[in-house]
């Protein structure tokens, strides 16, 4: 790692230099949708429109490495021909990143560079450079539960601001080259230094909640077959998939084809897909073995608090928040966390993030 | 391979399965999608049209294979067609929200003596002789394959069809549209509406979006247009209507006025439970 300061107005220099050297600059700005007051990661064309310190996004940058909708093939049922989609990959820059989204990128690799390699994943993931930025956290966030608040790999460049200058911190070979091309960068002094400690003792003491993780896995595993617990949970569950979508470490998906108008040529697709329909769980003879919103809401955050995490060591949450504001009726980690600790004998309720914070987080976008 | 009909495991038809387009109750809408299919050629290299009523003036045929219908039963009448096309067509494709959730006609169908009284006063007997309750056309007979929406959307019914000439079962997603939404990165109308609030220091009147009960499949299209979904695909088969009402009131909206959006295509199975009439 290699560690420079620049100011704040060398942003832009920045900006140019990824414009010179990668097909797409991606970052968080307004949505062009219908309004409202939410951001999402888009091309980048002009540098004023980027939102560094940005709250979240609707979608995680999870999309440019999982598509939506990624062709996978071409059919033709008459000739039995087959035509394998190539992953085509442009270079991408992904500016901004929040240290909870590239940890989840580290969760994604595990999944998907790992026993088995997809091809697709892995043609993005070798042409995205990623720039990564410091962030404060708002109510929802929890990160820190985590441990995804801080990040010490998957990036190329992370950006943590200073107020007045960013300190900047450069993972790669090309990290590397575009700071020495581009940017007037000089070393940190102890002054810096400080000034970085400082921010971060700020950073963590913005965490207004901490979830009790005490034992979550074993407790899940122990509260499974609790119905009043997670039917409490269960019963107010739309078996919408927002959740799904949103969250950057969902990577379900659905394989499907689709026949063209002509009825012999074809195409076979993968579509996000999420373990909240009930489709998911359904198999010969009709028979579903998740049928309810209670089963799948417990199953959902089974995969991810105790699945994941007993096969490789992690859970499957970065704690980012896009679920908290995705869902609306208020299914949240959080809230599936202190559910599992609360001990009616012992009277030790989990600590409650106080509900003026639960309400404006849900305000914001999603 | 010949485009054949093994729907359901019966024997192979002859190439070219023969297809009817009828209309029921509606306002031709879906009918004239069909017309807009961008490769209408191609598809009709797939099946021979043997009757459609919007496009020419031929005569319903005694036999065919495939019957793609429209349009909500209001007539005794209807019932009876229903009932010979059942008897004659393998496959049945009901297109659009009037022959699936009985639409907009099902509207009428609360107070239905009342309302004919109001349009056609004394003469009601005679000009709306043989009126039933309005309802959708599985109430009647039996639906192999959906396209739902008002109006269809063409590449929906060319992927259907090619489905249903195959014979395989169609997938039904049961999900509301919300995932779709997000998927398209629009933002929620009901995060918006509670920013303005913020922003205004005050309520905005802000229509509802049923989206989130809402049969998927559209692809948000009115929303990532700027419109909340009015439901124009019909209440999904998983909708959570009982907690997406506590969430309107939640909200500080008026649990009526989201059961009342909802009756605009969904009268039927919110009020007549879906039940045969
Ligand atoms: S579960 Fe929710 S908080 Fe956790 S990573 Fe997914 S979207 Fe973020
Ligand atoms: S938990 Fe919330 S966002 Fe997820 S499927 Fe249920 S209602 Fe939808
Ligand atoms: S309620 Fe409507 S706007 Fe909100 S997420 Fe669902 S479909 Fe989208
Ligand atoms: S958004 Fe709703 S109203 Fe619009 S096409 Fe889709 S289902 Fe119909």
């Amino acid at each position: 790692m290699i560690y420079k300061i620049i100011e704040k107005w060398a942003l832009e220099d920045l900006f140019e230099g990824l414009r010179a050297n990668y097909d797409e600059v991606v970052g968080p700005q307004p949505s062009k949708g219908h309004g409202g007051p939410a951001l999402v990661f888009d091309k980048l064309t002009n540098f004023n429109d980027l939102r560094l310190d940005y709250d979240t996004t609707i979608l995680p940058p999870k999309k440019y490495f999982l598509n939506p909708d990624e062709r996978i093939l071409r059919f033709n049922r008459s000739t039995g021909d087959v035509f394998d989609t190539e992953p085509v990959q442009i270079s991408r820059a992904i500016f901004g990143m929040h240290p909870c989204d590239i940890n989840a990128l580290l969760l994604l690799d595990q999944i998907f560079l790992g026993d088995y390699v997809d091809p697709y994943y892995q043609a993005a993931r070798k042409s995205t450079f990623i720039i990564g930025t410091s962030c404060m956290p708002s109510p929802g966030h929890i990160c820190n539960a985590f441990g995804s608040d801080e990040v010490h790999r998957g990036f190329d460049l992370f950006l943590t601001d200073l107020g007045d200058r960013y300190f900047l911190s450069c993972a790669t070979v090309p990290a590397a080259e575009l700071v020495d091309k581009y940017l007037d960068a000089r070393e940190p002094v102890a002054a810096d230094i400080s000034d970085f400690q400082a921010r971060t003792r700020q950073f963590k003491a913005a965490f207004k909640y901490l979830p009790q993780m005490d034992q979550l896995p074993l407790l899940y595993g122990a509260k499974y077959e609790d119905e009043d617990l997670w039917n409490q949970i269960g019963d107010d569950c739309l078996s919408c998939g927002a959740c799904s979508m949103v969250c950057p470490v969902c990577h379900c998906f659905d394989v499907r084809d689709k026949l063209d108008a002509n009825g012999e040529t074809g195409l076979r697709h993968r579509v996000w897909d999420s373990c909240n329909f009930s489709e998911f769980a359904e198999v010969a003879h009709d028979y579903n073995f998740r049928p309810t919103h209670t089963s799948r809401v417990r199953y959902r955050f089974f995969h991810k608090f105790v699945g994941n995490f007993t096969r490789n060591g992690k859970m499957l949450c970065v704690g980012c928040s896009r679920c908290n504001r995705a869902c609306k009726v208020g299914i949240t980690p959080a809230r599936v966390i202190r559910a599992l600790q609360e001990d009616a004998n012992a009277n030790v309720g989990a600590e409650t993030p106080d509900s003026a914070d639960t309400v404006s987080a849900k305000k914001d976008c999603a | 391979m010949s485009a054949a009909i093994h729907n359901h495991g019966s024997s192979l038809k002859p190439a070219y399965p023969r297809a009817i387009v009828l209309s029921l109750a509606s306002d031709f809408g879906c009918q004239l999608q069909l017309s807009n299919i961008a490769d209408l050629l191609d598809v009709l290299g797939t099946i021979k049209l043997e009757y459609w009523q919007l496009m020419s003036s031929a005569v319903l045929p005694a036999d065919y294979d495939i019957a793609i219908i429209e349009g909500a039963v209001t007539t005794q009448d209807h019932i009876e067609l229903l009932q010979q096309v059942r008897t004659v067509a393998q496959t049945i494709i009901a297109i659009g929200s009037c022959a699936i959730t009985g639409g907009v006609p099902a509207l009428a169908a609360q107070d239905l003596g009342k309302h004919v009284q109001a349009v056609y006063s004394d003469d009601a007997d005679r000009v709306a002789a043989g009126r039933v309750r309005p309802a959708p056309i599985s109430n009647y007979v039996a639906v192999d394959y959906l396209v739902a929406g008002c109006p269809i959307d063409p590449r929906e019914f060319v992927t259907v069809l090619q489905g249903a000439l195959l014979g395989v079962r169609q997938r039904q997603q049961r999900e509301p549209l919300c995932a779709q939404c997000k998927t398209m990165e629009a933002p929620c109308f009901y995060s918006i509406r509670a920013a303005q609030d913020i922003a205004d220091g005050m309520a905005t009147p802000q229509a509802l979006c049923l989206g989130l009960v809402t049969r998927t499949g559209c692809g948000a299209l009115c929303i990532t247009r700027g419109r909340p979904c009015t439901g124009c695909r019909g209440i999904a088969a998983d909708a959570n209507l009982s907690s997406a009402r506590t969430f309107i009131a939640n909200e500080g909206l008026d649990v009526d006025d989201f059961d009342d959006a909802l009756r605009i295509y969904s009268s039927h199975a919110l009020d007549d439970g879906g039940e045969e009439q």
